[in-house]
């Protein structure tokens, strides 16, 4: 859309493209103001931009050890953060990917203390072996290096003898303890191989965010059955997809609400959506009420599109579809949310003032009307917070969840340390 | 739906008067229930006047059939009628019946438009007057009052609660797809009064958690207890009772109808500009009695379900 404006209109492919021939802070720089004119918006940019930028910061600012690469993201991702506080996907990238490095690091470091530990004493104590937040590995098994080394990628593609560990620093990993970071100090030598695993880790994150449509709408023919009525608000790509291909099997009918300031141009925006659907004997009425409740004694489910998924089931939507799901709530209508893995946050609830994100007040009213800009509180949301228990089914590229379910993949995809930082710090306060 | 209907078209016993209101009417000149009962009992009395009963004939029996009839036929073919217009030409037409067959033309003719008159005062304008009193005292200083798009009757309960020296904060809620809430805003800081506004819906729950009282006008009212009114009505309403707000319906009683409605589709309205198979939009909504505190009538504030009583008690005094 900003393409079309003009060529010099800033936008997240631009960022892309110049990013490379930029210095890794001038684009971190770039990135935080782009972030904040809202010029990159939308949890897919946002988190795409955020991968890239940190895949920059991972692969040629100068770091020696994983502390300061850790330190350098968090404090990155402090910024982004700040700059679109609103955002949750920024961080959820920001946390992936610590949690990826804290991956790499610690499996490089098993590694180099079953090394380090050969030479130093043949039988080490467990204790001493092994990090205390790790579990501890057999003794037996640790002594046999290759076999240990083999479970991790990183091992394969490294050949342990190609660096072989140096005395001063064999001492050191490993009996580092109580530390809920321990100090990870690896050799110079290794730093190469981490910094390609972090890169490769990086990028099936991008690839992830990429084929999150895809993963998506292959549920769509288990949740909208033939003849549904279904209701969708200001559909994302995510969710047209998901109709387009429920469409290709069965017959059914969109009620597609618009924005009414945005009724005269949704036809070009949902061209795709129209085609795709009467090319297969669906239909696709669009509705320019914002008051859904009068529809909802014909309405079937309701899918909405999330910007976020707190750890509680909480959504962020766009403004306007808290009313429908709540409308839907009172008819006991369904209520489907869509949304990537990388949208679920670990933050398991948002602070009321963050729950509302208030943008561009002259959407409604015209900024030449002086009498209302200058003596009106014009308050126009952006997004807004749909409580969890607005909510039936929660769909991502991994599945269908309850919400009870969440709290898992959480589990899976954030490391502790990580959801105990806090990155919203300030900019929640 | 009201269907523009050319003049060329209409029937040759239409009134001018009636010609012109229904051209304003097709095309929301005048949009609120109340205005279209008063313009039309209005160009009726006109109609009346100009009225001879032709020879061999009897008021009585010849003014509603080929007469009223046909202004009636146009002005719903116009824009369907509303429930208070309904509810009116019923008793006008009651009115005419009534007329003894020995009262000469004249006379007969005098004594319509005196009880049109008299029906406009008495139903409308004290009516009018009652409910804004009665809404206005329901505003206390220091408090928030949410509206949700443009009533005159709730416009006028709250520039009479300003003029009574109250000092109290408005939030707008308005239906982007009118935005009618702006002309409410800009009458409103005129006075002075503080408004917030909003053009949609984002953040509904936010806005009604900051206001104390919520005001509705009303379309209609059925005999349930449900409010007719402007779409999106009930959505501002459930928010209300999900954050424990009083709900306030102003209505005359003449809007309601002895119908029941328990959907919002049943009764209801396509705006004519858009409405294809592609796309379309509801004029209006019905909320439950269940979202709606009271209802200020000129006869009594009450239960919303106490409307079936109030309407019984006025067919008594009929």
């Amino acid at each position: 859309m900003s393409a079309q404006k003009g060529a010099y209109t800033p936008s997240l492919e631009k960022f892309l493209d110049t990013l490379k021939s930029r210095p890794v802070q001038a684009s971190v720089e770039l990135l935080v103001s782009l972030l904040k004119r809202r010029q990159i918006k939308g949890s897919e940019a946002c988190a795409t931009a955020t991968a890239h930028i940190l895949l920059q910061v991972v692969a040629r600012d100068k770091w020696t050890n994983v502390d300061q690469l850790l330190g350098r993201i968090q404090l990155i991702g402090k910024k982004l953060v700040a700059a679109q506080p609103h955002e949750l996907a920024t961080g959820n990238i920001v946390r992936r990917v610590l949690g990826l490095i804290r991956d790499e690091a610690s499996e490089d470091r098993n590694d180099t203390a079953t090394n380090s530990s050969r030479p130093a004493s043949p039988i080490p104590a467990p204790s001493h072996a092994s990090s205390p937040t790790k579990p501890v590995r057999p003794p037996a098994l640790a002594t046999i290096g290759s076999f240990a080394r083999t479970q991790s990628m990183f091992n394969l593609l490294s050949d342990p003898n190609v660096f072989p560990p140096t005395g001063s620093n064999a001492s050191t990993p490993g009996q580092v303890s109580g530390a809920s970071t321990p100090i990870l100090s690896i050799q110079a030598t290794n730093v190469s191989a981490l910094r390609s695993e972090v890169i490769d880790g990086i990028q099936e994150i991008m690839d992830e965010i990429k084929s999150v449509d895809e993963q998506v709408q292959t549920y769509a023919d288990i949740f909208i059955h033939p003849g549904d009525y279904i209701l969708v608000y200001q559909p994302s790509r995510t969710v047209q997809k998901f109709l387009a291909r429920a469409a290709s099997r069965r017959k059914f009918t969109v009620f597609l609400v618009v924005d009414p300031s945005s009724a005269a141009d949704s036809d070009s925006h949902y061209a795709s959506l129209f085609k795709s659907m009467s090319s297969s004997g669906s239909n696709v009425i669009t509705i320019l009420n914002s008051g859904l409740m009068a529809y909802m004694s014909r309405v079937d489910k309701v899918i909405l599109g999330a910007r976020a998924i707190t750890a509680q089931g909480g959504v962020v939507v766009d403004a306007g579809a808290a009313a429908i799901a709540r409308a839907a709530r009172e008819r006991r209508r369904t209520v489907i949310v869509l949304g990537g893995v990388y949208k679920l946050s670990s933050e398991s609830k948002l602070l009321p003032e963050s729950q509302i994100e208030w943008g561009d007040p002259s959407k409604h009213v015209n900024f030449a009307d002086g009498a209302l800009v200058s003596h009106v509180k014009v308050k126009n949301a952006v997004s807004e917070f749909l409580p969890a228990d607005h909510v039936d089914t929660y769909i991502t590229n991994l599945g269908a969840h309850a919400q009870e379910n969440l709290h898992t993949i959480v589990a899976d995809h954030y490391k502790e340390e990580d959801i105990k930082f806090e990155l919203y710090g300030k900019a929640q306060r | 739906m009201a269907r523009r209907l050319p003049i060329t078209q209409t029937d040759k016993d239409v009134h001018p008067t009636v010609l012109a209101l229904g051209q304003k009417m097709a095309i929301f000149g005048i949009d609120e229930s109340i205005a279209r009962l008063e313009a039309t009992l209005l160009a009726f009395k006109k109609v009346i006047e100009s009225y001879t009963t032709p020879p061999g004939n009897t008021l009585a029996r010849h003014l509603t059939p080929h007469v009223l009839n046909p202004q009636i036929e146009y002005l719903s073919a116009c824009r369907p009628m509303c429930f208070s217009m309904g509810n009116a030409i019923r008793w006008l037409k009651l009115q005419v019946s009534k007329i003894d067959p020995d009262v000469p033309d004249f006379e007969a003719k005098k004594l319509l438009c005196a009880s049109i008159d008299a029906f406009i005062q008495e139903r409308i304008e004290v009516a009018d007057v009652v409910i804004t009193e009665k809404a206005a005292d329901c505003i206390h200083d220091k408090m928030t009052v949410l509206v949700y798009g443009r009533n005159s009757l709730v416009e006028a309960a709250l520039l009479l609660a300003h003029s009574m020296g109250k000092k109290f904060n408005i939030i707008i809620i308005d239906d982007p797809s009118d935005l009618k809430g702006q002309g409410l805003a800009t009458k409103l800081i005129e006075k002075g009064i503080r408004v917030t506004y909003s053009g949609d819906f984002g953040a509904l729950q936010s806005h009604v958690e900051l206001a104390d009282i919520i005001f509705f006008g009303a379309e209609g009212m059925f005999s349930n207890g449900a409010l007719y009114g402007r779409a999106g009505t009930c959505d501002v309403a459930i928010a209300a009772k999900d954050h424990g707000k009083r709900v306030y319906t102003l209505c005359e009683t003449i809007n309601i109808t002895d119908r029941v409605s328990t959907d919002s589709l049943t009764y209801n309205e396509i705006h004519p500009d858009y409405c294809s198979g592609k796309s379309f939009r509801l004029l209006y909504d019905t909320t439950p009695s269940d979202y709606l505190s009271i209802v200020v009538t000129e006869i009594s504030s009450a239960q919303p379900t106490s409307v079936s009583y109030l309407l019984r008690k006025l067919e008594d005094s009929n």
